[in-house]
């Protein structure tokens, strides 16, 4: 059994590694000689040691562009875990027309980052975005995302979350599920309010699922490129850029391919670092699970 | 208390209707405006009443003839890459769940550490070597991208999804004489059908939708319906929103209903998903 086994498994397991050695572990690791040399269209690569990494992080472009998307993750993230949180708590209490309500609520998930950009683009057109002059009539301050960084940077945290709620609300809502109910039953006969229910069952046994929600957004939004790019380009001078699009920026506009794998290198450094986090926490899940 | 429990409704009510505002407004939005005559799309206030009117459709048929071309190339593309990835992850899957050692639990390890690449980081090195083969603007290449950045995600999720079929059910059947194939044809490809839609549902929804690889690696011959989109809206001669509401009504609208009668699969697969790898 043991001696065929390898034979009849091999072909099996073949395509699945052999996709993802040659598009992502092959070009990954070619990225990671790419970013210690210095290399354009047509010109001989020299190598440069570290230089290239040295380059990215002194350059203020990139530190713009790191400081956007970490404002932008942190800030997007959390809202996505609070709300997400409020939605899965409002499921669990019972609604009427549950399975609708959960499919209107994972509609976004179905929506492409282009079409998404159209429709909040248009939301909060400056001069005839149906949100504007709601804002406007209410007497409320516009965003005026084209000029204004801050605002730009605001319309793109909305958009973001709006397409990765119902992803962040699924995982919390199986984990609220999940909870027996004779635990919410106790907690009642021992006389605890709505409120200390929820902060000595609920968030104590939703713990890990909210870890592994934060920590896979921290991962995608890490990531964001198309929104950015869809929305402002990255303008107005530099300004709204992130690191994927600073990435982009330096690969297929510079043509510095050096730097710009070097920028590649970070962020699968910060990406696996984050990562590292989540499979700790599987581990350990893991190992609960066959201890129990 | 009788207050205590109207408040309690009333807050209930109000923080569903403000959820749904909030999910399905902007689509209805879009679906709505693409209806509605030329003037009346930037009528102060927004009018919600209208005479409904397909002039949009008509004129996005007669002047973005590349925008149908796009649907055609986003359809192939995404048919392929989801044969290529539930093919795959079917097959890495049954191997994972019915075998174990040291090397397998290793390389599942590294299906998971896979994933944690950024999308944008292969391209530069493929944009290149792409171009050298001779494949870029290809429906191959983007079937073989798309599936690729999908396949250890689901082979993860058809692991669990087979891990779920007693395996007593598959030794039956290699007593009957049955090899491997034919189990897993016979046997767990018919109980694992859930898994599987798990696994279209993710890849559809990500191929049909996907921008940055389209973006980059695609032209004319193999151009995706989003890219198209996306073209209109930064056209020179200033965007004409009546055209891009049509085109994006059209883009959304199957993947949209694909995932409202898939939705309890979407489900299943992204609990499965994020809790098991």
């Amino acid at each position: 059994m043991r001696s065929r086994s390898i034979i009849g498994i091999a072909p099996l397991l073949a395509p699945v590694h052999v996709l993802i050695l040659s598009v992502i572990v092959l070009p990954s690791l070619y990225v990671v000689w790419l970013s210690l040399n210095e290399s354009s269209f047509g010109q001989a690569p020299t190598f440069v040691g570290l230089q290239n990494y040295i380059d990215v992080i002194t350059d203020p472009a990139f530190r713009s562009a790191l400081w956007n998307t970490v404002l932008l993750v942190v800030v997007a993230v959390h809202i996505e875990l609070a709300l997400g949180l409020g939605m899965a708590l409002l499921f669990a209490g019972g609604l009427p027309f549950r399975r609708f309500l959960l499919v209107a609520v994972l509609a976004p998930y179905a929506v492409s980052e282009v079409i998404a950009v159209v429709m909040w683009r248009f939301l909060f057109d400056p001069d005839v975005g149906p949100v504007t002059l709601m804002l406007q009539s209410m007497g409320l301050p516009i965003l005026d995302w084209s000029f204004e960084p801050s605002h730009a940077m605001i319309l793109i945290a909305l958009l973001t979350i709006w397409l990765h709620l119902p992803f962040t609300f699924i995982i919390l809502y199986a984990a609220r599920l999940a909870i027996p109910s004779d635990l919410y039953e106790a907690a009642r006969i021992d006389g605890a309010t709505a409120w200390q229910a929820f902060k000595r069952v609920t968030l104590p046994l939703l713990g890990p699922a909210i870890v592994v929600a934060l920590l896979f957004r921290y991962i995608f939004a890490f990531r964001l490129f198309s929104e950015v790019w869809l929305l402002t380009q990255g303008g107005p001078a530099r300004s709204t850029e992130v690191v994927a699009v600073y990435l982009y920026q330096e690969a297929f506009s510079y043509n510095a391919f050096g730097t710009a794998a070097a920028t590649a290198w970070i962020m699968v450094l910060a990406s696996l670092l984050l990562g590292a986090g989540y499979v700790f926490i599987l581990r350990r899940q893991v190992s609960a699970n066959a201890n129990a | 208390m009788r207050t205590r429990n109207l408040l309690a409704a009333i807050g209930k009510t109000v923080a569903v209707a403000a959820m749904l505002f909030w999910s399905l407004f902007p689509i209805a939005f879009i679906v709505m405006s693409s209806l509605k005559p030329g003037q009346d799309i930037f009528a102060v206030p927004p009018r919600y009443v209208f005479e409904p009117t397909f002039e949009h459709y008509v004129s996005l048929w007669q002047q973005w003839g590349a925008f149908f071309d796009g649907l055609l190339n986003s359809t192939i593309i995404t048919a392929g890459a989801t044969v290529i990835a539930i093919a795959g992850s079917t097959f890495a899957g049954y191997v994972y769940s019915r075998n174990s050692s040291r090397m397998l639990d290793a390389s599942v390890l590294f299906l998971i550490v896979v994933r944690l690449i950024p999308p944008i980081v292969v391209t530069l090195p493929l944009f290149p070597i792409v171009n050298v083969l001779g494949l870029n603007d290809t429906h191959a290449i983007m079937m073989v991208l798309y599936a690729t950045f999908f396949v250890s995600l689901g082979t993860v999720l058809m692991r669990t999804f087979i891990d779920q079929i007693p395996r007593e059910l598959d030794e039956a059947a290699e007593i009957d004489g049955a090899g491997r194939l034919t189990v897993l044809r016979r046997v767990i490809v018919p109980l694992a059908a859930p898994g599987i839609l798990a696994v279209a549902v993710f890849v559809v929804v990500f191929a049909w939708n996907e921008y940055l690889f389209a973006f980059i690696f695609t032209s004319t011959r193999a151009k995706t319906a989003p890219l198209v989109i996306s073209e209109m809206i930064g056209s020179i001669d200033g965007v004409d929103w009546g055209i891009l509401f049509a085109a994006s009504t059209v883009q959304l609208a199957p993947v949209l209903l694909f995932v409202v009668f898939m939705n309890r699969y979407l489900v299943a697969g992204l609990t499965a998903g994020a809790t098991k790898g």
